[in-house]
Parts: structure tokens; C-alpha cells; sequence
């Protein structure tokens, strides 16, 4: 009776579903993720600032009106 | 980098002046409601996350009932950053819904389906209706206990509807109950006839608003109209607001990567408190305020019928919406928008806290 007790309660262990771990549980790899997390946000900040800085110019050109083509602009042979 | 002989070659070719005259001829009006013009083109970026964070997980992802969550759970645990395409595909979908959310609102509090962007709105309300069955598809692929309640739910629900009812339950369980055939027909769904089907719809949506132009609420038509090109000036903002969003998305990916339920049993009865995905939650309690039987007819039948009504209203409404048609202020249809937005917030937040 005490050994069926015994597998009975072992195999309502092997039953019971384990916590899944869905993110890296090493502490090196967590700092690994959490560093790239940095440097994604500081190539994602710098890549915002370059293209505010693009867009500055572009309105500047467009309000001085000097983007627009002049039709009567002489070629260059 | 600057590749004078690549350039001509294509230019020898391919007349690209053409195309860059169009595309610098593009304006866009602005004026204080311009910030919801971005909506669309976060969700249209959101998806394509989706669709390149989906293909990758396809490569792994056994789509039988016996190996389906073990698939996921080695994706997880074994692949180099499985657990991060999994989590921003997670993320990518609960955020592509909240936008999609945003971005119906707006163009129905903004009026813009009005004359004549009709079938903008339409094809938008398609979008959002496929939207949503990506999410339940999708859901059902992870097989877990939750997954399966709420797929058997949904899919019960649908065939109380009458006549057709439980043809379109049959349809989408592929037999009476949800089964491994269930999630067989809904990978399918979800990596081929639903992407088929949005591609289609997607391009004809961007088609429309291309042909139409962007919609100028009533309440600033009157005023003096200014405009900006899209190229370089809307594109370059569209681009910085793409690169906040696509840093959300992997900040939340990161750290808040999605768990995996125990695996379903379907002989096994439902979870307590089991409740479904959040853009279903105010449907969910829609059903609880009907009793079971309403003067001899099955409640939840009615509720059903109610609930489709209401969505077929809200499908139609550019065709009830007249004053709009005419280019008047509809305030009727204003307060129906808001009472619409305000439902489905209050009987959300009812099911997280219920």
C-alpha cells in the first residue's frame, strides 16, 4: 500500500506541469539582453535625431522656396 | 553611396522620374487633427512585423494538435531568440489591435467615411473584422488550456447564431467540437487564407486613400486648406513615429515576454474564471447581462442577434450617416461614435476586473 502511495504520488509529481521559462534564466544572458535592449534604444535614438535633422533642413529649404525647380533655369551645354 | 552605373542601368530600364514626380506631387493636408492620420500607417507597419516575426515562428511551429505546444515550448527554450520572435510577435498583435482600435475610432469620430470614402470604410471594417480572427487564430496555434476554452467559446457562440449558425460553427471547429482538426484549419487561417485575403484588402484600402486623398474633418474644411508634400516631409515624420513604435514593441518583447498555459486536454473541463483575450472581453460580458431565457427564446441567441446587429450598424453607418453624405456637422452620429468607444472601454475594464 505505502510503495503505491509512493509511485502514485511520484507520478502526480511528473504530472504536474513545470513553470516554462520564456526568457533566459542565466544571469549573463539576461545582462546580454538587457545591454542589447540599450544599445537598440540608443541606435533607435540616434536614428530619430538624424532624421529630425534631415526633416529640419527639407522644411527650411521648402520655406526659403528654393527646392522648387525654376522652369527658366538655362541649361548647361 | 552614391552608384552612378547602378543608376543608370536602371534608368535605362525603368522610367523612375516618372514615379518620383508622383510621389513628390503627393500633398497632404494639415491642420490640428493631423496627428490621427499616422494610425493607419502604424497598424500597416505592425502587420508587417507580424508577417516577418509569423514566417520565422513558421519554420518551427508544428501545427498538430500532439506536437503543437511542445513545438512552441521548444521554440522557446531551445532556438537561439525563439523566445524573442515569439514575444514580439505576441506584442506586435496586441499592439497592432489597440492601433487598429484607435484608428477606426478616429475615422469614425473624424467622419471620414464620408462621401466619397464609402468603401474606404468598408474595407477598413473588413480589415478590422480579419484583424480579429488573426488574433482567435492565432491564439488557438499556442494549444493551451485558456487558447482552447476560448476558441470553444467563440466558435459556440457563433453557431447560436439562426439558419446559418451552425454551419459557420462546423466550418471553423472543421466537426462538432474543437478538436486537432480545429487547429489544423486554423493555422490555416492564419498563415494563408487570412494573409491572402489581407494583402488583397490592405491594397486596396492604401489604393483608395491614394485616389481619394486624405480626409479633412468637417469642423476644419472651412478654413484655409494647407498642405505639405508627403515626400520627404509626412515620410520622414511617418519613419520617426515607426521607429518609437518599433521600440515599444521590442522594449515589451523584452520584458514582459508572454507565458505558456498547460497544455488542453479537451476532455478536461474549462479553467475557472477562464476569460478570453482582451478585444473579445466586452463581447464576453455583452453575453453575461442576458439572462438564458428571454420570453421562451434562448437568451444568448438574442444577445447574438443583438451584438450583430450593433456590429452591422457600426459596418454601415457611412450609408445612415446623411447629414455627413451632404458635408454637415452629424452630431446624432458623433454621440452614437462616442457611446460606441465608451461601451466597449467600460465593459473591458468590467471583464479584467470581474
Amino acid at each position: 500500500m505505502a510503495i503505491v502511495g509512493i509511485l502514485f504520488s511520484g507520478v502526480n509529481l511528473f504530472a504536474q506541469q513545470e513553470k516554462i521559462d520564456v526568457f533566459p534564466t542565466v544571469p549573463y544572458e539576461r545582462f546580454i539582453v538587457y545591454q542589447n535592449l540599450i544599445i537598440f534604444w540608443i541606435g533607435i535614438i540616434g536614428l530619430i535625431v538624424i532624421i529630425k535633422m534631415k526633416l529640419r533642413e527639407v522644411e527650411r529649404t521648402q520655406k526659403m522656396g528654393i527646392d522648387k525647380e525654376e522652369k527658366d533655369i538655362p541649361l548647361l551645354d | 553611396m552614391n552608384c552612378p552605373r547602378l543608376k543608370s542601368w536602371f534608368s535605362d530600364r525603368y522610367d523612375f522620374e516618372e514615379i518620383k514626380g508622383f510621389a513628390k506631387q503627393k500633398l497632404v493636408p494639415t491642420h490640428k487633427y493631423e496627428i490621427w492620420y499616422y494610425t493607419g500607417g502604424i497598424t500597416l507597419f505592425l502587420f508587417i512585423i507580424q508577417f516577418i516575426t509569423g514566417m520565422v515562428l513558421s519554420f518551427y511551429y508544428i501545427p498538430y494538435f500532439e506536437q503543437a505546444h511542445k513545438s512552441i515550448i521548444e521554440i522557446v527554450t531551445k532556438l537561439n531568440m525563439g523566445w524573442f520572435f515569439r514575444s514580439l510577435h505576441h506584442w506586435g498583435a496586441q499592439i497592432a489591435i489597440v492601433v487598429l482600435f484607435i484608428h477606426v475610432w478616429s475615422a469614425l469620430l473624424l467622419k471620414a467615411y464620408r462621401k466619397p470614402r464609402e468603401f474606404l470604410w468598408l474595407s477598413g471594417f473588413i480589415l478590422l473584422g480579419i484583424s480579429i480572427f488573426f488574433g482567435l487564430s492565432g491564439y488557438l496555434l499556442l494549444w493551451d488550456e485558456r487558447a482552447f476554452a476560448a476558441v470553444r467559446v467563440a466558435t459556440g457562440g457563433a453557431g447560436n447564431l439562426p439558419v446559418v449558425g451552425e454551419f459557420i460553427k462546423s466550418f471553423l471547429r472543421g466537426g462538432i467540437d474543437v478538436t486537432g482538426d480545429t487547429l489544423t484549419r486554423f493555422y490555416a487561417f492564419h498563415v494563408s487564407v487570412l494573409p491572402l485575403v489581407t494583402f488583397f484588402l490592405i491594397g486596396l484600402h492604401i489604393l483608395l486613400v491614394q485616389y481619394h486623398g486624405m480626409s479633412v474633418p468637417l469642423s476644419v474644411q472651412k478654413n484655409e486648406r494647407k498642405e505639405i508634400p508627403f515626400f520627404p516631409n509626412l515620410f520622414y515624420k511617418d519613419l520617426v513615429i515607426w521607429l518609437v513604435v518599433l521600440g515599444i514593441v521590442v522594449t515589451l518583447a523584452t520584458l514582459a515576454p508572454p507565458e505558456i498555459g498547460k497544455k488542453a486536454d479537451p476532455l478536461a473541463p474549462a479553467p475557472e474564471n477562464i476569460k478570453p483575450e482582451w478585444y473579445f472581453l466586452f463581447l464576453f460580458q455583452t453575453l453575461k447581462l442576458f439572462p438564458g431565457e428571454i420570453f421562451g427564446l434562448n437568451g444568448e441567441t438574442i444577445a447574438i442577434l443583438l451584438i450583430s446587429a450593433g456590429i452591422f450598424f457600426f459596418f454601415l453607418i457611412p450609408f445612415f450617416d446623411r447629414k455627413s453624405q451632404r458635408g454637415e456637422k452629424s452630431t446624432l452620429f458623433t454621440w452614437i461614435g462616442i457611446i460606441y468607444f465608451l461601451y466597449f472601454l467600460i465593459m473591458t475594464a468590467i471583464g479584467f476586473i470581474s
